[in-house]
Formats: structure tokens, sequence, C-alpha cells
């Protein structure tokens, strides 16, 4: 077991040295002119652009501009972003814990309800709530989260005018922006109970609503449908008959047998989400206004601000990778068959 | 003897198993009615849409690059004994895939007899935008399966056939593309190559090919492994004459059939982008950047509640749902026909 984790642990530095390479690479479609642009930071800089590219050897061979650019990296210089007039890395230091607070939100209700649904339709297996549940799954499946957005928008908030959009409500947010709320973590839920400030806390939560009711209809349903089959097949198998045999209640048997097995595969799945997790909750961002990542990087990315895209395609890169690797490590634990491999 | 003579014998495609189990699925016969309908509108936009390519004066470049006079649009477009009939469905102009503008007014405009899906706001006709829009779809869909397929196959079958460290360098790379969620990607692509449809379906087809290439080569370890495969080595065949006349074939057909299911999320995805203002630009007959003009109106304005506008958010929305719901419907009943069991 040791082993097995040490091993993964070992492949992860060479996974993220080649997702930067994949990055520089790409940029090397850009002439260095345009590359020099990323560190400079004002009109007066960017008269100056020669020696920016002397002083980032952008005119020297692909190690050594490789080998700049890592250092630059490492030591956090992600270069100027036009769209937000600071420093990438302050950006995303500023956004980070917005787009991490929604992503937690959408996280664990979706999971939560499609291992739900998913083991109702297999126990229920042809009876109606099976139907249902699969109706549920093949609209969910369809629907993509920006159009499931946008009816919620028009019937919650622009005809009923509930949930509000952006994190909080506005005398809130004015309250914030004057430095009334101490900021501790940045998640606006989170801070609201450690102020001691509970409306604060409730006007977030009250603004995620939208958020998760989209992300669960529209993500779950590939939950439900891994689920339920592999469900279906370990109520099929010997020991849950032999338990059945035993005289165990049903629920013991559905649960306690049948459940924990069948969702080993929810493991991988849950990891495959992860990725799609940040591709909506960037469509979420913009769509109900939450001041996050994907809010200010698809801007960036259609004003070909590319200084942080480039920032944004790391940190996507690099938690996505450490995210498989989590997986990966859970899966041996969970199934131990599998680290002996 | 022959070693294709060691393989199962196969019956024609209409008469197994699995078009049986295929063809009596109510799920399937649904789809693939919807996806006929979404065909039969793409192929007749031109007829459809004539007499708003007659009356807008927007629509001159289209009516002018088709050689017609404005008095002979209608007739000319629906009347399939001409020429220009055909011409136009099957290779319109450039220019006709530009939603004629009937006007400038920034407020959208209710269905009406000229009009019968209503005018967006900048009055872009919607019915042209959703009948056009249809024919992008397909392209996109199809043009993007299409080079991913060929990437995907190329390289895992070289993947798959070669093994050792060849395999083992190309598994690494497909691990580190799963890296990037599609968007990302082409967030990048856009921002290097410039924002555009083609860029985006570069960027697809350049993230797309990961899957299809993991799948083939998975197929083709398993069908290497197969007795006929030995037969053929035993008879003296060479390895490549073994690759592309026994183990390709064999392979490559559930490929083509699970790829071809996958023209319906790219198509979701592409309009995704579009609607972010990555793809299309707009007054581009794309139901992505048609939805986008949703965007004004959805909050509901000091004009009206969102559903004092519903033409403009809600045919395009319905319209996009209703393809993705088409693929999967037929995605789904094609991979229960082929696997029973799942």
């Amino acid at each position: 077991m040791t082993t097995f984790i040490v091993r993964r642990l070992l492949q992860l530095p060479v996974v993220l040295l080649a997702i930067s390479l994949v990055i520089f690479g790409m940029m090397q479609f850009l002439s260095p002119t345009e590359r020099a642009a990323t560190y400079a930071k004002s009109e007066q800089q960017a008269q100056h652009l020669d020696a920016i590219i002397r002083q980032y050897n952008l005119d020297k061979g692909f190690l050594v501009q490789y080998g700049t650019w890592l250092k630059q990296v490492l030591h956090g210089n992600l270069g100027f972003s036009k769209q937000s007039h600071e420093p990438v890395l302050t950006t995303i230091r500023k956004r980070l814990p917005v787009s991490a607070e929604l992503a937690l939100y959408l996280f664990f209700p979706t999971l939560a309800f499609g291992i739900w649904m998913g083991t109702m339709a297999a126990i229920h297996r042809d009876k109606l709530i099976d139907q249902i549940v699969r109706v549920f799954a093949i609209i969910g499946w369809s629907l993509p989260t920006y159009v499931m957005a946008i009816w919620l928008l028009a019937v919650l908030f622009g005809q009923l005018h509930c949930c509000g959009i952006g994190r909080v409500d506005d005398a809130i947010a004015v309250q914030i922006a004057e430095g009334k709320l101490k900021t501790y973590t940045g998640m606006i839920t989170l801070d609201g109970i450690l102020n001691g400030r509970w409306d604060v806390t409730l006007s977030g939560l009250k603004h995620l609503v939208m958020p998760v009711i989209t992300y669960t209809f529209v993500a779950s349903a590939q939950i439900m449908r891994v689920l339920r089959s592999s469900m279906l097949d370990v109520l099929n198998s010997d020991y849950v008959r032999t338990a059945r045999a035993k005289g165990l209640p049903e629920s013991v048997v559905n649960i306690k047998h049948a459940r924990r097995n069948a969702i080993i595969p929810i493991i991988t799945i849950a990891g495959l989400m992860f990725a799609f997790l940040l591709e909506g909750s960037f469509f979420i961002e913009i769509i109900f206004n939450f001041h996050g990542l994907g809010q200010w990087s698809v801007p960036a990315a259609v004003q070909l601000d590319f200084p942080a895209v480039i920032g944004i395609a790391l940190l996507v890169g690099f938690s996505v990778s450490v995210a498989n690797l989590i997986v990966d490590i859970l899966y041996g634990i969970v199934d131990p068959r599998i680290s002996f491999q | 003897m022959n070693p294709q003579d060691m393989k199962p014998k196969h019956e024609p495609w209409y008469r197994s198993k699995t078009f049986k189990r295929f063809r009596r699925n109510p799920l399937a016969i649904t789809g693939t009615v919807m996806l006929i309908i979404f065909v039969v509108v793409a192929f007749l936009a031109p007829a459809i849409t004539a007499p708003q390519l007659a009356t807008i004066r927007s629509a001159r470049p289209c009516v002018r690059n088709l050689g017609l006079k404005r008095g002979e649009v209608v007739q000319a477009l629906r009347n399939p004994l001409k020429l220009t009939f055909w011409r136009a469905a099957i290779k319109p102009p450039k220019s006709c895939y530009n939603i004629p503008r009937a006007g400038y007014s920034p407020l959208p405009k209710p269905p009406s007899k000229e009009h019968p899906f209503g005018l967006t706001s900048g009055s872009y006709d919607i019915l042209y935008g959703l009948t056009w829009g249809a024919r992008t779809a397909f392209y996109i869909g199809f043009l993007v399966v299409g080079i991913s397929l060929a990437i995907g196959i190329v390289i895992g079958g070289v993947s798959g056939f070669l093994g050792g460290w060849v395999d083992n360098l190309i598994m690494r790379v497909v691990d580190v593309m799963l890296a990037f969620p599609r968007l990302v990607f082409v967030m990048i692509v856009s921002v290097i190559f410039g924002s555009g449809l083609t860029q985006v379906m570069l960027a697809l087809a350049v993230v797309g090919w990961v899957g299809y290439a993991r799948f083939f080569r998975g197929d083709i370890l398993k069908t290497k492994a197969q007795d006929f495969v030995d037969a053929a080595r035993a008879l003296g065949s060479s390895p490549t004459r073994i690759f592309f006349k026994h183990v390709v074939p064999n392979s490559i057909g559930t490929l083509l059939i699970l790829a071809s299911m996958d023209v319906g999320s790219i198509v979701l995805t592409a309009a995704g982008l579009s609607f972010l203002g990555l793809g299309a630009p707009v007054g581009y007959a794309d139901w992505g950047q048609m939805i986008s003009f949703a965007r004004g109106y959805i909050l509901g304005t000091a004009q009206g509640t969102p559903f004092d506008f519903w033409y403009v958010w809600i045919f395009p929305s319905v319209v996009l749902v209703l393809f993705g719901l088409a693929w999967n419907l037929l995605g789904d009943a094609v991979r229960d026909a082929l696997d029973p069991k799942s």
C-alpha cells in the first residue's frame, strides 16, 4: 500500500512538468514581442519591450527560454493581466476562494443526490421511481449548464424575484467593500460564521440556491446512471443473495452489502467530475455573476489577455492532476485489489 | 486456410441481433425521428427562410451570391425542379450564414407574419438563425468528430499495435491532455490563434482525439490476442498486413459508432463556447450565439419581465436541448444494443 502511494506521488512532479511543457510549447506560437507583453505592467514599460525580451531570455533557445519561464512561474511571477489591471497571481489569490467555495457547494449535493437517486433506481428496478430517474437522467444529460442556468434565472429571478444573483445581497456587499467584515477565508458563508454574522451566511446561502439547483440537475445524471448499473450488478451477486438468505433486513442488505461495493466506480466518476465541475462553474460564475476565476478568465480569453489564460491553464492543469492523484490513492484504499497490480 | 475464415461469420447488419435490439427500443426510434427532422430542417433551411431572404434588405449579399433577383427568390428556392434549390441546399454561399437584420432596433420584436419566430435585439431574425444554425451545428459536430477520430485512430492504433515504450509514451501524453478541461484548452487556443468558429473546432478536435485513442488502443489489444491474428502470423503475414487486414477492420466498427454519438455533445459544447463569446461572431447563424442574445433580457428589464421576451431565449434553448436529447437517446440505445448487459 505504502509503495503504491509513494510511487504515485513520485509520478506527480513528472506530470506537472509535462503540463507546463505543453502550455509553454503552445505559447511558442506567439512572437517574442507578444510574449514580452506578459511582463509589461504599464504603457511606459510596453515602450521598452526589447529590454524585457532580453531580461527574460525571450530571444534565446527553447530550453533556455523554458527554464527562465519556469523559474518565473515557480517564483509566482505569472505576468500581468490586462483584464484585471494587476498581476495574475494577485487576481488568482483574490478570486480563488470564491471559486473554491462555489465548487464545494456544487460538488457535494451533486454527488449525494446522484448516489441517492441511483441507489433508489436500482433497488426499485423497472418500477415507477426507476422510470422517473431514467427520464430525469437523460434530460439532465442533454441539458447544457448554461441553458439550465438561463431557464432558472428567468423563472426564479426574473419572474419570481427569488434568490438573487451575485454572491450576497447588495447591502452586505457594500459592507464588505467598506471593510466592515473581516476576511478570514474569503468564503462568504464561512466568513459570516467566523464574524458571528449569521445574516451574511444566510444571504450567501440564499444566493447559492440557483447555482446548486442548476448544477445538481445537470451533473448528477452521470452519477445516477453509473451507480444504477453498478448497483444492479452487485444486487445480482452471490454474496448479496447470501446476506438475504441469512435473513438480514432488506435495508441492511441494500445499504451495507450492496451499495458499499457499487460505490467504487463512483470514485472514478467523482475524479472526472472535478474537471467537469471547473468547466460548469465557469459558466455558473458568469451567468450568476460570481466574482470567481471563471468570471475573470473567460472574458480575459475573449480580450486576448493571454497571461491570465496561461495562469488559469497552469492552475487548472495542476489541480486536475492532483485531483487525479487523490482519486487514484482513494481507489487503492477502497479497493485493495488495485494497489497490488 | 485463409485466417479470415477463422472469424465468426457475419450476417448482414440489418439482420443482426444488435440492430434488432436497437429497432425494438422505442427511445431509439424517438431519437432517430428527431434527428431526421433536424437533418431535414438543416437541408431545407434556404427554402424555409426564402421569404426572409426575399424581404430583408441585409440578406442581399446572400441573394446576390446565389445569382438571384429579389423578386424570384421564393419561387427559385422553393422549387425542387430548379438548380438553385439544390445549389442553395447543398452548398450555399458563405454570406448566407449571416443572419439578416430587419432593422437596428435594440428591443426584440415578438413573432409576426414576416418573422414567425420573432426578432432578437438588433433585429436578427430568429427563425433564420435557428434553421441555418442547424446546418452550422451538423457541420461543427461532424467535422470535429471526424478530425478527432482520424487523429485518435492513428495514434491509438500505433500505440496499441507497437506496444512497448512507444505505447507508454503515448499513454503518458494522453494523461497530460486529460488534465485540461475542454473549456480551458479552447481558451488557450483562442488567446493564441484568435477566437472564432474555426479555432473552436480546431481546439475541440485537438482535445477530442484522446478518448478515441484510448478506446481504440484497448480494442486493438483485445483483437491482437485473438486466434485468427495468431493464425495470420503463423502463415507468415507481415505485421503491416496483419494490422491493416486483420486487426483494424475488427476493431474499428464499435469505435466509429460510439464516436458518431459524440456529435451531439460536441455541438452543445461548441454552442456553450459561442455563448461565452469564444466561438461564432455576433450575427452568425449559430445556436450558442443566438442564446447569448438572451443574456440582456433574462434578468427582467425596465421594459418587462423575461417572459415578455420569451421568444428570444426559449426558441434557441429548446432547439439546442432537443438536439442534444435526440443524440443522447440515440447514443443510449446504441450502447444498449451493443452491450445488452449494461
